[in-house]
């Protein structure tokens, strides 16, 4: 089956900036995907270049099979959920919802039934007839979404929409987002910053930095098995914990470069005497008094009732995280463990997965 | 005591200061003046009781002099030309320089700012320098006109009573232009690119961009463009005398310049008042215009 959004080989410059460099990515219809990364990244560039709005410097992007070079934005068929918005504010709901259908010479009363269609799944006919000014930031953000599903686009592109949003309604478009596009059986490509916002919704996420793709792969699998030390730091929050180590002569445990210099069995074989950056999640660090591998003073302790975060006050600093209150408070020394198989290595220089 | 000085510390006070001290200002400066104008368009006034208040009651004669006048029609005529004619060139193509101007291309604001040259200048250098490039024997215009083979024979621009009024109109639309294209260049700006950008992704061509974006977009500043732009070219008064002094035989005469002639050539300062009287009326409707047009802006 042909891949609704295909993206090979892409590159774009702007003069001397190159934005997006060697961009491979292959979406089947249906699928949801995020792009996912710090800012400047080049996962807005992508997006734009998807929707047409930037034109690519070399390789091909086709989507539904046709290819998109010297193809404009309104004759690509994809619709874009901007972070403003971008509503016209000159226009009702209803003007916003139907303007795209008067460029395709849908009649009055149909456009009208579409519109209204579109405005009960997302929960807008009430508002109608009223202008974005006058409606709050989720309906705006709602109109934005009638104004792409009223299309039936070929792919939906999502640019940060969630970003304007508080934190609690955020969380709740979250999954509206997700449960439309399982309804509509759309094709979407979901651009954040924010990780969770790309694990939590997506099928596919594509981890993104300096214009290029680092790592992409389901959301559990780039928890699980990061490429390299970026995606490890990204993926995840609290982020992971990066200390100095060399994997000792053995070759099957590595010595932390923490106070005490502990020694972790690795439960693997790797290379002897090789220096390394050992990668520690949060949540796999845990408090052990009867099998603590290290014991490290406590500088402070933060808990939300559920959970608690705690810091060491080694060089570097160890954040560990655990359910519940846990006993240790600020000067303790906490016994800590961890197991083999949660421990990640790093080539110190190149920072790839070992 | 303490809450006077205290309600002028605290700003009530002092508000009511500096909205009094505007208002005063206004009404010495502009209101009195005017009352005295709309005054004397009723009066009976000659040489002996020009710095007088009270004269002879006229009621409604001075109007009916003006409007008896036999060159009140020609001069209407070729106030409506003078006007509408100013304001659809200078806004058409003010509309046009600054959509230029919006393209992204080196200099471009420099340039754009260049072009603020010809509102700086006085209209009387303006008025000079149209005047010699309009000329009939010599102008440059007329060169222009014959090297392109679109006339056989010099227009007389200034003499040609068909003609005289377009020749002011043209130096007016060149003068207004640059005020024109700023004003509408802000408008523009003030447009949110994403807006475009979504125009296109739901398939609006350019046309249908500018006819469903820019258009309604704009207008308030458009209403305000327009209303400013019927204000002042109602105020022009220097190309008149620098050009055609309103002839040959009234043919390029205009409200403004006509009023002038009453009270400073003719010395008839009751008729001076009247014409300027009956387009202070007509100004007030565009003024009005303007406020409305800047109330209901849209926001969003």
């Amino acid at each position: 089956m042909t891949p609704q959004i295909e993206i090979s080989g892409v590159d774009k410059h702007y003069g001397a900036y190159h934005a997006l460099k060697d961009i491979n990515l292959t979406i089947p219809k249906g699928r949801f995907v995020a792009l996912v990364g710090p800012s400047g990244c080049g996962k807005s560039t992508l997006l734009r270049s998807i929707a047409g709005l930037e034109t690519i410097s070399s390789g091909t992007m086709r989507i539904a099979g046709e290819s998109m070079a010297g193809v404009p934005p309104r004759r690509r068929d994809v619709a874009m959920v901007f972070q403003s918005y971008a509503l016209y504010p000159h226009m009702t709901v209803l003007g916003n919802l139907t303007y795209s259908l008067r460029f395709k010479q849908v009649a009055k009363a149909e456009a009208r039934r579409r519109a209204d269609e579109v405005a009960s799944t997302i929960g807008l006919t009430q508002l109608l007839h009223r202008y974005p000014r006058e409606l709050s930031g989720g309906q705006r953000q709602r109109v934005a979404m009638g104004r792409a599903i009223i299309r039936e686009p070929k792919a939906f592109l999502f640019d940060e929409p969630l970003s304007n949003l508080d934190a609690a309604l955020r969380v709740h478009m979250r999954m509206e987002i997700r449960a439309l596009h399982d309804r509509l059986n759309a094709t979407s490509v979901y651009v954040t910053h924010d990780q969770i916002e790309a694990m939590t919704m997506a099928d596919h996420v594509v981890v993104m930095r300096d214009g290029r793709i680092e790592q992409q792969g389901e959301p559990l699998e780039l928890y699980d098995r990061p490429a390299n030390r970026f995606v490890a730091g990204f993926i995840g929050s609290p982020a992971m914990n990066f200390v100095e180590g060399t994997v000792e002569p053995d070759g099957a445990s590595v010595r932390l470069g923490l106070p005490g210099g502990p020694v972790l069995p690795l439960g693997r074989r790797a290379e002897p005497g090789r220096p390394v950056t050992v990668g520690l999640r949060p949540e796999h660090l845990r408090v052990d008094p009867a099998g603590a591998q290290m014991r490290l003073t406590v500088r402070a302790v933060e808990s939300t009732g559920s959970m608690t975060y705690t810091t060491t006050e080694s060089e570097p600093e160890l954040m560990l995280v655990a359910q519940g209150r846990g006993g240790l408070g600020p000067g303790d020394a906490a016994p800590l463990c961890i197991d083999p198989g949660n421990i990640h290595l790093f080539d110190r220089e190149t920072g790839l997965t070992l | 005591m303490r809450r006077i000085v205290s309600s002028l510390v605290d700003g009530r006070g002092f508000d009511i200061l500096l909205v009094g001290v505007t208002m005063l200002f206004l009404l010495v400066m502009a209101g009195l003046p005017l009352v005295y104008n709309v005054l004397m368009s009723f009066q009976q006034v000659d040489m002996f009781t020009l710095g007088a208040w009270v004269r002879p009651w006229a009621g409604w004669d001075n109007y009916r002099a003006v409007l008896s006048q036999p060159e009140f029609p020609l001069v209407m005529r070729n106030t409506a030309v003078f006007v509408f004619g100013s304001i659809a060139g200078q806004f058409v193509l003010g509309f046009a320089f600054a959509l230029f101007f919006m393209l992204r291309f080196p200099f471009a604001a420099t340039i754009r700012g260049l072009f603020l040259v010809s509102w700086v200048m006085p209209g009387l250098v303006v008025g000079a320098i149209w005047s010699w490039m309009l000329a009939g024997d010599y102008g440059v215009v007329n060169a222009i006109l014959s090297g392109m083979g679109l006339v056989d024979r010099p227009l007389f621009w200034k003499s040609d009573p068909g003609l005289s009024i377009w020749a002011v109109t043209v130096a007016n639309i060149w003068l207004g232009l640059a005020f024109n294209m700023l004003l509408l260049s802000v408008g523009l700006a003030a447009i949110p690119r994403d807006l475009y950008e979504a125009a296109e992704l739901d398939g609006a061509g350019a046309a249908q961009r500018f006819a469903t974006i820019t258009l309604p977009m704009m207008r308030s500043t458009i209403g305000a463009v327009l209303a400013l732009g019927l204000i002042y070219t109602l105020q022009q008064f220097d190309l008149f005398p620098a050009i055609t002094e309103g002839g040959p035989a009234n043919s390029s005469n205009v409200a403004q310049y006509w009023a002038w002639q009453w009270s400073f050539q003719v010395f008839d300062f009751a008729k001076g008042a009247t014409v300027s009287v009956m387009m202070l009326a007509f100004v007030l409707v565009a003024a009005a215009a303007y406020v409305w047009s800047t109330r209901s802006e849209v926001r969003g």
